[in-house]
């Protein structure tokens, strides 16, 4: 695997390498909280933290990890730092804690977290690990904040809660719901494949060896595809 | 073997590592956490009580309280809030009453209910320095709305009673029914306990309520708020004014004159399809068990449950009601189903032929209501036709 620099480590989650709209990574969350831009922003610095956190740890434990149980180490770390961020916001932050809900505990379950974990963390030293957390979380709350807004103001009328002149008298309610949800993500794929040329989602890392289960399926879903 | 050991010990120091971290995580923020939610409990209870400060929930282990009463908090300056879940029409209305240090009513308002009307989401809006003594006698009801409105006040009673206490006082909590089995015991101990309603099927005077001991040993006369105890000899065993003795010794006498006998109605021609039964006093008085139909049986037209409205009736020989009593029905839940509550029949009470549509209409529930009326009205023909005068 060809060596980023620091910079391109950080720089390459918010958009080549975007979790949400490359990667199609963290589809649930991304789905439940971009109904408004708090709660989106709320969740997309969740995640950061936690994806930090995880990244730095994991790399750091890299070699004292046995490669049979790196997945339930991973889960027992990602999910201490979950419990941790939650703990902290139901301290500290307890209105976002609401807001929230049951989708800060599954933080968790994130395949961002975990597939970061897997594919980057577990093979880069500490400090690209670290950049690459911090860059895979702006990306994510990016992506996040990109869709609560388009969602917020055309299905709301509102901006983090703010009324919008002649907006707030025009909303279109799909756009907080469910399927509004799928149309903007779709949608902004589609943007993000345009602007790339729809060249990212060909790298071999995304493919069947830089998926989280690559070792546990040795290729066998490949395989499976092929032969079919 | 040496791999298998690795990883034991890889994820078990991981984990122990974890659950430190959470261990110290949760020392940190456990008590921010809970007092955010003291905090947000005491806003939920200072929407009842403004001026109350540093609540404490109170163990109700330790007092007898109220049956409706879940929950009660006492505050710094002297108040307290609580809790209570009742009955009107639908079960679970779920109530909060803030009471201040003077045992008046700071606030109270309806958190959750299954009510029809809505009317318990406002009611508490006009119950603010309401206190026990006058609760009973300066409250009023909502027109409309006495189930409903009438628990709600129940419940604030309760509550008051329950500040009384809690505060280290004593008050009656016992529930009407209790207060009355108690009342009717104290007035005629010799019956033990047992008493069944006399059904008014004579004209007795200054008397709401009477009771005949099931064992025979006598009556009890509810006149006024008195218990007025007399026995199966007509002699009276409570201490009231030999004006009050003489008057409840001649309503014991026309009481036991009440003795019924069935009439053979197929041998009249005319008697109305409605009348199921009949008896006649000893002194001459009617009693009809009849049946009505409402909106749960109506013809072609109005068929729901398929179940007549079923009533007694007592009526003076000269077409005078003198007890009307649903005694079963199958009409719409909450709405024609009111023809079972003692508020709407017990209007029939005193009318005869010319008044007795004068009553007030089950609100939504015409079918029912109109119903009823004609039952009513087949009332003043049978009495007629058994009178000879049809």
């Amino acid at each position: 695997m060809k060596k980023d620099g620091n910079l391109s480590v950080l720089v390459k989650g918010v958009l080549r390498e975007n979790p949400v709209f490359v990667l199609i990574l963290g589809t649930c969350p991304t789905l439940a909280t971009t109904t408004g831009v708090i709660g989106a922003l709320a969740m997309g610095l969740a995640t950061m933290a936690v994806l930090i956190c995880s990244n730095v740890v994991i790399s750091l434990l890299r070699k004292f990890i046995p490669d049979v149980v790196r997945i339930p180490c991973y889960i027992v770390v990602i999910a201490g730092f979950v419990t941790i961020v939650q703990m902290f916001m139901h301290a500290f932050l307890p209105e976002l804690y609401e807001l929230l809900g049951v989708y800060l505990a599954l933080i968790t379950v994130n395949c961002i977290i975990l597939g970061r974990a897997e594919m980057f963390a577990s093979k880069n030293k500490v400090l690209n690990s670290a950049l690459d957390g911090v860059g895979m979380g702006i990306g994510f709350t990016i992506a996040l904040l990109a869709m609560a807004t388009i969602r917020e103001v055309i299905g709301a009328g509102t901006f983090a809660g703010i009324e919008i002149p002649f907006m707030i008298d025009h909303t279109v309610g799909i756009f907080v719901k469910a399927p509004g949800g799928l149309m903007v993500y779709g949608f902004l794929i589609a943007v993000v494949n345009i602007i790339t040329k729809g060249k990212v989602i060909k790298k071999k890392e995304f493919s069947c060896a830089g998926c989280p289960s690559a070792g546990v399926c040795n290729g066998g879903c490949a395989n499976k595809k092929e032969g079919e | 073997m040496k791999s298998y050991i690795k990883s034991v010990v890889a994820l078990t120091a991981i984990c122990a590592v974890v659950a430190i971290l959470l261990a110290v995580t949760n020392f940190v923020t456990a008590p921010i956490i809970e007092k955010n939610a003291a905090a947000a409990a005491n806003e939920a209870l200072m929407i009842v009580l403004p001026e109350g400060e540093d609540f404490t929930q109170v163990d109700l282990t330790k007092y007898e309280l109220p049956a409706t009463v879940t929950e009660v908090y006492t505050e710094a300056g002297g108040g307290c809030v609580v809790k209570l879940v009742t009955a009107g029409y639908g079960p679970d209305m779920v109530l909060m009453c803030g009471i201040n240090a003077n045992g008046e009513i700071a606030g109270a308002t309806c958190l959750s209910s299954n009510e029809t009307l809505g009317v318990e989401k406002t009611y508490g809006d006009n119950v603010k320095g309401y206190t026990v003594d006058n609760i009973d006698s300066d409250l009023d009801t909502a027109s409309g709305a006495t189930m409903t409105t009438g628990a709600y006040k129940n419940a604030l009673k309760d509550a008051l009673n329950t500040a009384i206490i809690v505060g280290g006082g004593s008050a009656d909590i016992r529930t009407e029914e209790e207060k009355l089995a108690d009342n009717l015991k104290t007035a005629l101990p010799s019956a033990e306990g047992k008493f069944t309603k006399w059904f008014v099927t004579e004209e007795v005077t200054d008397v709401s309520e009477v009771y005949v001991a099931d064992n025979g040993k006598g009556y009890v006369l509810i006149s006024g708020e008195s218990f007025i105890a007399v026995d199966s000899d007509g002699n009276v065993l409570t201490d009231v004014s030999d004006d009050v003795k003489s008057v409840m010794s001649a309503n014991v006498e026309a009481i036991k004159s009440s003795e019924l006998t069935e009439i053979d109605i197929t041998g009249y021609e005319n008697m109305p399809d409605a009348v199921d039964k009949a008896y006649k006093t000893a002194s001459g008085n009617y009693l009809f068990e009849l049946h009505a139909a409402g909106y749960g049986i109506n013809g072609d037209k109005y068929t729901a449950s398929g179940e007549y409205i079923n009533i007694k009736v007592s009526v003076t020989a000269d077409g005078k009601i003198l007890a009307c009593e649903t005694v079963s029905q199958k009409e719409t839940d909450k709405i024609g189903s009111v023809c079972g509550d003692a508020s709407f029949y017990s209007q029939f009470n005193g009318k005869d032929e010319t008044n007795y549509g004068d009553i007030d209409a089950i609100s939504g529930a015409t079918i029912t209501t109109n119903g009823y009326k004609t039952g009513i009205s087949r009332v003043f023909e049978a009495v007629k036709i058994l009178e000879g005068v049809a």
